[in-house]
């Protein structure tokens, strides 16, 4: 049972923790806007997904790799690379500001009913990723080869690959740039403001529409950016793919205390070592089961995630 | 904006008891008639509407409104309600076809096993608040779901079939003709309705109600909060457990996908497109967004799309729900007059 | 001005609802015509089965209405999600209206099931050119079809002892892990392939659900068993991107699947991993079998065909005999399809014997990727 795991124990590791990068970017969606307005964005796996498609579209059409083609390199693989992960985060970040304007403003200054805003963005989620299947049919989407998946070294067995590297350094860049955005820019501070408190925030001169857009948008750059790494390791875009990945992506975020980016940061690695040894060891059909029974149990402790929400120095 | 929950609540107190016998008869007589009404506008192109009638719609306002006491009356998040429709149909399905019992006789066993479930689910995570909670069920419902999925002794991924039909009551229920079904379901979601309606107005709905607007007051009060959240949400584990029999009964055959997170979903998008708290609101969601996936079957491709839209202009239009619940200051203005 | 938006939704609302009606009850035209009815998926995950199927089902019945008939045949669509779920609403519809005669499908196992009960009872043929689930044609079993249910594909319980046999080809000392996605279809047929592996082979089973996009676990478990052949039971998108995570973790051995991966999907997907991999199927793809009709359903349909296009198009071919033939109630075409003795677009034999299966369906054919194609190699038993 635990041959798997003691035989392929670093082999796994490195994979859960490029896959927890995955998770921590996609949670950044979740817990940037929880943060701010108390409201689980439901539609944060859609704006994923179109991230996802987006490198998918410009590998494809603008730089015309195919499956088969050697992979690029040196400076065409660099500049494949920064257009493909750019033009995601592009993409997620406009859809987001889009998803809070059309589903989240108008109900946000009429209701203080919380779950109305939840059933608003099922809403629109079911419309992104129905228009995205119309557009780009029910198939999975395979997508070219990026990054070479060629091994840079290898640490007691295991391969450390220049993909999973690359997803494991640009998430880490990726987040400590947004961790110090929050705490030292002039809009982070506002972002910060009004987590702490919306109405005090706003007799302070904080522009409530503004920031609330701009946490859409971070998110939305996070969230697309992880579309960007997903694509470089799995390869393959399909328009349902985001409930599964943004689920899990949820589910780290609430593991950490959700509303918390640093807490995120810890469970969305956290839950892709979960994930991975637990297929190693009972059987990848059970991983759902055992991460929501370890859901369970850490929320019986540690009621509020492991590093609270309370946490106000870096909260959102 | 119209309020059409007020415009009825008005109508209702103006009138004198014979007048709202009538209307309450005149209402019954036209739901009952429901699936006589095949061949007009109502009907839905490939899916049979007296089918449809039973499910989605009947079952959706049958589990809406089991949904409605956790999430409208007691303001509890649960993003996992399929799980307890689930253990009541799959209690049918091993029953039923291992067992001689029959679905009325296996009804009880299912309720029971459903609030079994949700005080076991309860007890651990009713502590938690808000969203919380909302992620933990959700947990629960892919539990449940996933371990069905893969214990190959209820039958793994197909799920089990010939599952036997409800004995009939001086009637035999019919395959191809559902009215029977539609009309059990309708006497279910009576009996629902009264159930709610007596403990609204006594002690769990006023501490329900409490519960809701605000938690920490209630238990200031002295209102035992814990218990009470229990109570609500083992009652509407008690209301899916028997849609959950009823369906497995009626439909013969279940499998795990039936029982998937997206129905959960789906329940609580009409309880709140509905209007939370509401019971009739509740009851018009359900059979709205119950009905509108297979009304829009002409349009094929696109008619998941067009439903996303509907529950994106519809809750911004009305936030609160078609028939939103009356408003708090009223209640407590009308209490104050009446004293 | 709320009101006027309300009330303006409203008209747009109703509009749609009448326009609906009268688009989906056609007023009965001057040509007489015969109505079948696909079903399978057209929304939902799986829709691209559906997609590919629908297609194949326009073909036969274009190529069929443009030559001028005496009856034309119309194709309605039943969009039942592939689950048993929807089935269950869509059913008792396609049962109830009369005008069906005939079904193509349902395409899926699952669904099949849940649809049964109604069909029976409405006795609508139905030919099946995707369902291979052993139980629907099993006397024993509660979800035995007959007399409505009819298939083209044989069972897995054929397809797993060939794929066992044609999976270990390559190996002296084969050591087998099995991996399946947790749909009906591939945990039958995984069973059934561990069932005919020789004692000692089988090495480790892995049940991986089709929405799981990390394979690094069982991968981990197909290295450290020091398996040389992996079986994948389920779809070709999963089975391309099982294959392309095991070779980049450098995985030496042979990869062998079923018909569900069989089809250029998994060519598209795999790209040059997919050389030299095993495939069995108890069919053969339209570009493989009959390439000449593949040209001109490129040609006719824009697109080239997909999976099970040769079962759909030899099914709905069966009912265009059934017209041809005169047959214009449901039991005079499950009288048809229980005497008709013909040959699939691809040219293998096709009749149905008592329980509903196809008699020349036996015949399993091994394939391998060579080149970027898919090629026949031989019929294994």
């Amino acid at each position: 049972m635990f041959d798997a795991l003691i035989d392929q124990f670093w082999s796994l590791t490195f994979s859960g923790i490029a896959l927890g990068f995955i998770y921590v970017l996609i949670a950044m969606g979740y817990t940037m806007v929880y943060g701010v307005l108390r409201m689980i964005n439901f539609a944060n796996s859609e704006i994923f997904m179109v991230g996802a498609f987006a490198t998918v579209m410009v590998s494809k059409y603008v730089f015309e790799l195919s499956n088969d083609a050697i992979p690029p390199s040196n400076v065409k693989l660099f500049l494949v690379i920064l257009c493909c992960i750019v033009a995601s985060m592009l993409a997620s970040a406009l859809l987001a500001f889009l998803v809070e304007l059309v589903a989240y403003r108008h109900l946000r200054n009429r209701t203080t009913n919380r779950i109305a805003p939840l059933i608003s963005a099922i809403g629109i989620g079911i419309v992104i990723s129905e228009i995205v299947r119309i557009l780009t049919g029910a198939r999975t989407q395979f997508s070219p080869n990026i990054v070479p998946k060629k091994t840079l070294a290898t640490f007691q067995g295991a391969e450390i690959r220049l993909d999973s590297t690359l997803t494991i350094v640009a998430g880490l860049i990726l987040f400590i740039i947004l961790d110090r955005f929050i705490k030292y820019s002039r809009l982070g501070k506002g972002i910060r403001a009004v987590s702490m408190d919306e109405d005090s925030a706003k007799l302070m001169g904080v522009n409530l529409n503004r920031v609330i857009s701009l946490t859409f948008i971070l998110g939305g750059l996070m969230t697309g950016a992880a579309g960007f790494f997903y694509v470089n390791v799995y390869e393959n875009v399909k328009f349902n793919m985001g409930f599964s990945l943004g689920l899990a992506a949820f589910t780290a975020a609430v593991i950490g205390g959700i509303g918390n980016i640093r807490g995120a940061f810890f469970g969305g690695i956290s839950l892709g070592l979960v994930e991975i040894y637990a297929s190693a060891v009972i059987g990848t059909q059970w991983k759902p089961v055992t991460v929501f029974i370890i859901l369970i149990l850490i929320l019986l402790f540690k009621p509020n995630g492991i590093f609270g929400e309370a946490v106000q120095r870096t909260r959102v | 904006m119209i309020n059409l929950r007020d415009k009825g609540a008005e109508f209702w107190e103006r009138s004198n008891r014979p007048v709202r016998v009538l209307t309450v008869f005149a209402i019954m007589a036209v739901v009952a008639a429901l699936p006589y009404a095949g061949n007009t506008f109502l009907q839905t192109p490939v899916a049979a509407f007296d089918a449809v009638l039973v499910y989605p719609m009947g079952m959706f306002i049958l589990m809406a409104l089991g949904l409605n006491v956790v999430v409208g009356k007691s303001g509890m998040l649960d993003l996992g309600y399929v799980a307890f429709f689930a253990v009541g149909a799959y209690t049918m399905a091993i029953l039923g076809t291992r067992t001689g019992l029959n679905t009325w006789e296996i009804m009880p066993i299912g309720i029971a096993a459903a609030m079994f479930a949700g005080v076991l689910l309860a007890i651990p995570t009713l502590r938690l608040r808000g969203d919380y909670l909302a992620i933990v069920t959700l947990g629960f419902g892919e539990i449940v779901r996933v371990s069905a999925l893969n214990s190959e002794a209820i039958g793994g991924a197909l799920g089990i079939a010939g599952v036997p039909f409800p004995p009939g009551l001086g009637f035999e229920y019919q395959l191809l003709d559902q009215k029977y079904f539609f009309w059990t379901i309708l006497v279910m979601i009576l009996l629902v309705i009264w159930v709610i309606r007596r403990l609204t107005v006594r002690r769990p709905g006023r501490a329900w109600e409490s519960i809701r607007q605000d938690e920490d007051a209630a238990e200031l009060m002295g209102v035992s909060t814990y218990k009470y959240k229990i109570w609500a949400f083992v009652f509407g584990a008690a209301i899916g457990g028997g849609a959950g029999v009823f369906y497995a009964s009626r439909s013969m055959v279940i499998a795990p996908d039936n029982f998937t997170l997206n129905t959960s979903i789906l329940i609580l998008a009409c309880v709140v497109f509905g209007g939370m708290g509401n019971i009739w609101g509740v009851i018009v969601g359900a059979a709205i967004l119950g009905y509108l996936p297979d009304r829009f079957r002409f349009l094929s491709d696109a008619r998941l799309l067009l439903f996303g839209l509907v529950l994106v202009v519809f809750m911004n239009l009305r936030p609160e729900g078609i028939l939103p619940r009356k408003k708090r200051e009223k209640a407590i203005v009308k209490k104050g007059s009446g004293a | 001005m709320n009101k006027k938006i309300i009330s303006g939704f409203a008209i747009a609302a109703s509009a749609a609802l009448t326009f609906g009606v009268v688009a989906s009850t056609p007023a009965s035209a001057k040509v007489k015509e015969i109505t079948i009815a696909y079903q399978g998926p057209i929304t939902g995950d799986s829709a691209q089965t559906g997609a590919d199927e629908v297609n194949a089902a326009k073909y036969a019945l274009k190529k069929y209405n443009d030559s001028n008939p005496a009856v034309k045949i119309n194709l309605v669509i039943i969009d039942d999600q592939g689950a048993g779920s929807v089935a269950l609403t869509v059913a008792p519809g396609a049962a109830a209206n009369k005008k069906i005669l005939a079904i193509v499908g349902p395409a899926f196992s699952g669904a099949t099931i849940s649809s049964l009960p109604y069909y029976k009872a409405a006795r609508l043929p139905m030919i099946s050119p995707s369902a291979t689930n052993v139980t629907l044609t099993d006397k024993k079993s509660v979800n035995y079809g007959y007399p409505v249910f009819h298939r083209v594909p044989s069972t897995d319980a054929f397809q797993g002892p060939s794929l066992a046999k044609w999976a270990v080809q390559n190996q002296k000392s084969p050591k087998v892990y099995i991996v399946d996605d947790k749909t009906p279809y591939a945990t039958g047929l995984a069973a059934y392939t561990k069932k005919a592996l020789a004692a000692g082979v089988w090495v480790g089973s892995d049940s991986t659900p089709d929405d799981t996009k990390d394979f690094a676990a069982t991968i981990s478990k197909v290295k450290s068993t020091g398996t040389n052949v992996v079986i994948y039971t389920g779809y070709y998108s999963q089975a391309a991107v099982l294959i392309n995570q095991l070779r980049a973790d450098g995985y030496k051995g042979d990869f062998a699947s079923g018909d569900g991966t069989l089809g250029s999907g998994f060519l598209e997907g795999a790209g040059k991993n997919a050389e030299g991999v095993l495939l069995v199927a108890p069919t053969v793809p339209l570009s493989v079998g009959n390439p000449a009709m593949e040209a001109d359903y490129v040609k006719v349909m824009g697109a080239a065909s997909g999976e099970y296009t040769t079962e759909t198009i030899s099914i709905v071919n069966i009912y265009i005999a059934a017209v041809k033939s005169g047959v214009t109630t449901r039991s005079g075409m499950l009288n048809f399809i229980n005497g008709y003795k013909g040959e699939t677009v691809a040219g293998t034999k096709l009749s149905f014997d008592r329980n509903g299966d196809n008699n020349g369906a036996a015949a399993i054919t091994g394939f391998i990727v060579k080149g970027g194609k898919i090629v026949p190699i031989e019929v294994v038993k």
